[in-house]
């Protein structure tokens, strides 16, 4: 046996359980990462309980060797071994989702006339025996040349046979390692590779007529034109309530227990530069962030169950022609909805859009759904200008401008979208859905799914804010104020004069410099945006701030700080998101100079269209 | 048609044959061959490709499940045992006859 690990690599159509197999031989211990140079997800870890050292990566879903995405081609590239910094595989481990056994026998084939040491695993081989369908794993092993096992990824020891596979392969390894494969040329015509495969489902599959099941009845309703966007309505409905209501107290506590921290360290420490920088710096710059991780943990957590359940295809498939109409695709729609709850994650999944060019438009206006963040800044404003009446009866005036906001962003979205892809050509590009299986999720897999995601959020963007909210407190905190200061120490600082120097550029909208300095800070987080108005206007608690506000600017004023906040990139993360997202330096300056140019054509007509209404 | 491998006869080509995409909601219908669409240029032989490897293939039985929201696009069908969602443009691709509804069979009964 060989000092080294045994590389193992996890091939498979999308949807045919391979990242459970994954997580079931791994456990808790993989690694996500990027492949370099690409953002196609690396999954990677040594797999446990067996007696040999093995390695085990998890490549993206692909059909077949002849790609179409930027996820096939990595998947082919590792396969034959030519990929940068990638050692080529020791073995494939080919899985086979066994109900539906034509399309993945199809990539098995063709990955056969490779060459390269094969183990094919039979995922759901429960779900194919309860439809009465009989698999001769045997013959069919002995026909193919490679040793076939059947697994169970949602149950604990549905992976036996397979490490068993695994370990005999172990035993006969001569430790000489696999080298690189040229990518063959299409040796014989699909029909008649699909013809042998025909050949051995006749000869080694007994399998009874298909029937209608529960899985036609569900789609019947839940792809119905009518129903079925009824019910996905409902879905988000629901997703939106908890994404908001249920994260709720787990963000005051939160919130809370970082101003109790901020407030023990404020006590504790001699005032001065350090106390100033943990409490203001540091503990504020993190909490900031930490606050969004519930809500951003459900939001994750709804998007599992939904796409392991399978119902995520469905709602793409009923989206698809309404978004098409503004150039992208069902396949945005997740992205997009995820940039509810922050623009960061909703950028990140984007790597599930094939066409690169949709998918950079989805990325440039992700930012215009109204993400959490911006919420407290809305409803401070909202809170101290608009009077809580009642319109046409029913409607909440307060509540009504909250939701104009919120269509402000949908509607400046497709807008947007639809120009962008106006000035690219608009071949056609293939839909080619598989709507899978419904299944159940199982809790194991979410739980794993969900510690991943959160994970790399936390690292991504926990590390970048955290910078950046130390830059900010540097800039917000020197130069110190003068000893006599009358006025609020930020007024001194690089922001405060900086502040005054924007305020000639933002005189158009109103802005008085106060409401500009207030903007610098609000790019490490836009919620910052409250407490920095509350520090300028020397101020303490929301409502003492609701009431100087109200004192001190206008309507149209107010309204025009509201346009602002629709439009501005005002969070550096999501800048940075895209700049690693896109890998191109004019896509993240054009993405930031395009919404800070809406922002202040925005705030502009806003402003001068109120203030001219409202005399 | 430079896409299809097995161009049917023109006197195959009965007026009974029709793009998949204009087929109506559970009908059931035998693939007679995947025509090329100029609407994909230069991508269309790959399209062409990617169709047959996932099992759009002369001779398979295919039901049309539905449509999506708005308009009749995208189309969803099930070939064997397994659904896709094609747009207009991939499903008119896909030239087809209609067949008595008969429930497709897999493997030695």
């Amino acid at each position: 046996m060989s000092a080294q690990p045994i590389r193992y690599a996890l091939v498979g159509n999308p949807n045919c359980g391979k990242t459970s197999i994954f997580n079931r031989l791994t456990g808790a211990r993989a690694k996500v990462a990027n492949y370099p140079g690409v953002t196609v997800e690396r999954r990677t870890g040594p797999v446990g309980e067996l007696e040999h050292s093995a390695h085990l990566v998890d490549l993206p879903g692909t059909y077949s060797l002849h790609v179409s995405s930027l996820d096939e081609k990595v998947a082919r590239d590792i396969i034959l071994g030519c990929m940068p910094g990638e050692a080529p595989p020791d073995v494939l481990i080919a899985v086979v989702d066994a109900t539906n056994l034509r399309l993945g026998l199809r990539l098995v084939m063709e990955l056969a006339e490779l060459g390269r040491p094969m183990i094919l695993a039979l995922n759901q081989a429960d779900s194919a025996a309860k439809q009465g369908m009989k698999i001769d794993t045997e013959g069919l092993a002995q026909a193919i040349g490679m040793p076939i096992v059947e697994t169970v990824a949602i149950r604990r020891n549905g992976m036996q046979a397979l490490r068993t596979a695994m370990e005999q392969f172990a035993n006969n390894f001569s430790g000489e390692r696999s080298a690189s494969i040229d990518m063959p040329e299409r040796s014989e015509s699909i029909e008649s590779l699909y013809q042998r495969i025909e050949a051995l489902i006749q000869q080694f599959v007994e399998a009874p007529t298909a029937r209608n099941t529960w899985q036609d009845t569900l789609d019947r309703v839940v792809m119905h034109p009518v129903i079925g966007f009824a019910v996905l309505m409902a879905i988000l409905l629901m997703i939106f309530q908890a994404v908001f209501a249920w994260a709720a107290p787990v963000m005051d506590l939160i919130d809370g227990s970082f101003g109790a921290l901020g407030e023990t360290v404020a006590t504790a420490l001699p005032q001065g530069i350090l106390q100033d920088f943990l409490v203001n710096g540091l503990i504020a710059g993190v909490g900031g962030v930490l606050v969004f991780l519930p809500q951003i943990i459900i939001l994750f957590f709804f998007i599992l169950v939904l796409e392991d359940s399978g119902y995520l295809t469905r709602a793409a498939f009923l989206l698809d022609r309404p978004m098409r109409g503004v150039g992208l695709s069902g396949r945005s729609f997740i992205p997009l909805l995820s940039s509810f709850a922050c623009a960061v994650p909703g950028i990140m999944a984007t790597r599930t859009v094939p066409d690169p060019r949709e998918r950079l438009v989805a990325i440039m206006v992700a930012p215009l759904m109204t993400c959490s963040a911006r919420l407290p800044v809305y409803t401070l404003i909202i809170a101290a200008f608009i009077p809580e009446q009642n319109v046409f009866g029913f409607f909440n005036l307060q509540g009504l401008t909250l939701f104009v906001l919120y269509i402000a962003g949908i509607v400046s979205a497709a807008a947007a979208a639809w120009l962008m892809r106006l000035k690219q050509t608009r071949d056609e590009f293939p839909l080619l859905l598989e709507l899978p299986s419904y299944r159940i999720p199982s809790l194991y897999h979410l739980l794993i799914g969900l510690r991943e995601r959160t994970w790399v959020f936390l690292r991504r963007v926990g590390t970048i804010i955290l910078a950046l909210s130390i830059v900010l407190w540097a800039l917000s905190s020197f130069p110190a104020a003068p000893l006599d200061a009358t006025r609020p120490a930020i007024e001194y600082s690089f922001a405060g004069q900086l502040g005054r120097l924007m305020e000639p550029l933002f005189s158009p909208m109103g802005f008085n410099w106060q409401m500009c300095i207030a903007l610098i800070p609000a790019l490490a987080a836009r919620e910052v945006a409250v407490s920095a108005l509350a520090t300028v206007y020397a101020v303490g608690g929301e409502a003492a701030l609701g009431s100087a506000l109200g004192a001190s600017w206008g309507l149209p004023v107010a309204l025009a700080y509201l346009a602002w906040f629709v439009y501005a990139p005002q969070c550096l993360a999501t800048i940075a998101v895209v700049r690693r997202e896109t890998n191109s330096r004019s896509a993240t300056t054009f993405f930031t100079l395009y919404l800070f140019g809406l922002a202040y054509l925005a705030a502009v007509i806003t402003y001068q269209l109120a203030s001219w209404l409202l005399g | 048609m430079t896409a299809s491998s097995t161009v049917t006869s023109p006197a195959d080509m009965a007026s009974t044959t029709l793009p998949l995409h204009q087929c109506s909601k559970g009908q059931t219908v035998r693939l007679l061959q995947v025509a090329s669409q100029q609407a994909f240029a230069d991508q269309d032989e790959l399209v062409s490709l990617r169709l047959k490897e996932l099992g759009f293939l002369p001779g398979a039985v295919l039901t049309v499940l539905g449509f999506g929201f708005l308009g009749r696009d995208p189309i969803a069908v099930k070939i064997g045992r397994t659904k896709f969602a094609l747009r207009r443009a991939e499903a008119s691709k896909l030239i087809v006859e209609p067949v008595a509804a008969e429930a497709p069979t897999e493997g030695k009964q």
